[in-house]
């Protein structure tokens, strides 16, 4: 499956990027008092997919990857 | 006029050797008295004359990209060495302070560039700067947690744009950021266009977040007696605009609210005045409105801010001296108990 069609934080509209490529900020989890902190490769039940895609996905599984 | 009178000066050559200072520059640029040298030249003696006028309150004001090109501190030196007493600034401005304040930077770039691939990495473009995305975030995250806690301590009272800076500078520990030296310096920060800048936006994530009961609330129009009385009571009035826009206009029409008039004005600037826009207007223009005397010493500097500002700074600071200190009205009346208003 390609990073297009999986559901992670990195490709949710909610996020912006905190410590790329791993970490996101995401502003539904702070609108609802959660730590908006979160890995760029989870997700939750308030996916939404992104309105034009970016690399968080891409880059985080590579450096997921190299770490190994 | 006769015609005697239009041939009083001849254009003198300039003159550079290896050892020129920024002053004697400065000094070789008047010699000439012409084009953008001759404005730049001009700039520097009212500068100086602004700061070693008896009772003159000098505005900066602060548009653009002036702490992502690097001025931030020239600024700040100034804060602190009492060169100017007002800034009046648009939000961005000092979002970008904030941002660098919090330990983000503005890196070098280019301005020809793959967009969509900055896009893709997070990175944000200012013609030829970049800055992340994350250093935007971790302040916005950092600005949600000062909001929550300055209204806290408000209990839903309102704040002007000025106590706003001055709650955000006391909550900042950088001693090189514009708001904290600003606050350390008790010199005013007028926001007027706060809503329109990082500041505006992180408050609808601030005043959203689930059971909120601390939203604060920042009231701009309780800046405009402030601003205007500093005007009344300064005997004399002096503005010093980096670019342009609503920091100028709000100088400007203080000024003329007050009945006050510019005594001085220095503009540095690239727009132009053909449309009709407040940034490009000349300062003639101004003195239509009264917002600056007829008799005001002026110029406009036509050029890019960051190649210009640090030269006026550099060349008053050299004939300054570093013994100089100013002895500010505004402080003064501070320091007296009489506050801003």
């Amino acid at each position: 499956m390609s990073s297009d069609s999986e559901e992670f934080c990195g490709n949710c509209d909610s996020h912006n990027s905190y410590e790329y490529p791993t970490k996101v900020f995401c502003s539904t989890r702070y609108w609802h008092n959660e730590n908006p902190i979160v890995d760029t490769l989870w997700h939750c039940d308030s996916y939404n997919k992104v309105s034009q895609e970016c690399y968080c996905v891409k880059e985080a599984k590579k450096k997921a990857d190299s770490t190994k | 006029m006769d015609r005697k009178d239009y041939l009083k000066e001849p254009v003198n050559h300039i003159k550079i050797n290896g050892t020129l200072t920024v002053d004697q520059l400065m000094q070789q640029f008047k010699n000439s008295g012409s084009l953008g040298a001759g404005r730049l030249a001009e700039a520097c003696d009212i500068y100086e004359k602004m700061v070693r006028e008896k009772d003159c309150t000098i505005f900066l004001a602060l548009s653009g990209a002036v702490v992502p090109a690097g001025m931030r501190t020239l600024i700040v030196d100034l804060i602190r060495n009492h060169l100017i007493d007002v800034i009046v600034s648009t939000g961005a401005c000092m979002v970008h302070d904030a941002i660098e304040a919090v330990g983000g930077h503005h890196y070098k770039g280019g301005w020809s560039v793959n967009d969509v691939e900055l896009y893709k990495y997070h990175l944000f473009r200012i013609y030829d700067i970049f800055v992340p995305e994350e250093d935007y975030v971790r302040l916005d995250f950092k600005l949600s947690e000062m909001y929550a806690d300055i209204a806290k301590e408000r209990k839903g009272a309102s704040l002007a744009s000025n106590d706003f800076a001055y709650e955000i500078g006391k909550r900042l520990t950088d001693k090189n950021s514009i708001l904290r030296a600003a606050y350390d310096e008790n010199i005013p920060i007028f926001l007027p266009s706060v809503r329109d800048s990082e500041f505006g936006f992180i408050h609808w994530l601030h005043a959203s977040q689930k059971d909120q009961n601390n939203v604060l609330l920042v009231d701009a129009f309780k800046d405009v007696p402030t601003i205007c009385q500093i005007c009344a009571k300064s005997p004399k009035n002096a503005m010093i605009v980096i670019g342009g826009g609503v920091p100028r206009n709000t100088i400007q029409s203080s000024a003329l609210a007050s009945k006050k008039g510019l005594d001085y004005a220095i503009v540095i600037t690239l727009d132009r005045p053909e449309t009709g826009g407040l940034s490009g207007s000349t300062l003639e223009e101004t003195v239509s409105w009264g917002k600056m005397k007829g008799a005001a010493d002026h110029v406009m500097v036509i050029g890019e801010a960051l190649m210009v500002f640090p030269f006026i700074v550099a060349s008053v600071r050299e004939r300054l001296g570093d013994a100089f200190k100013r002895d500010s009205f505004l402080q003064r009346e501070q320091l007296a108990g009489k506050g801003l208003t």
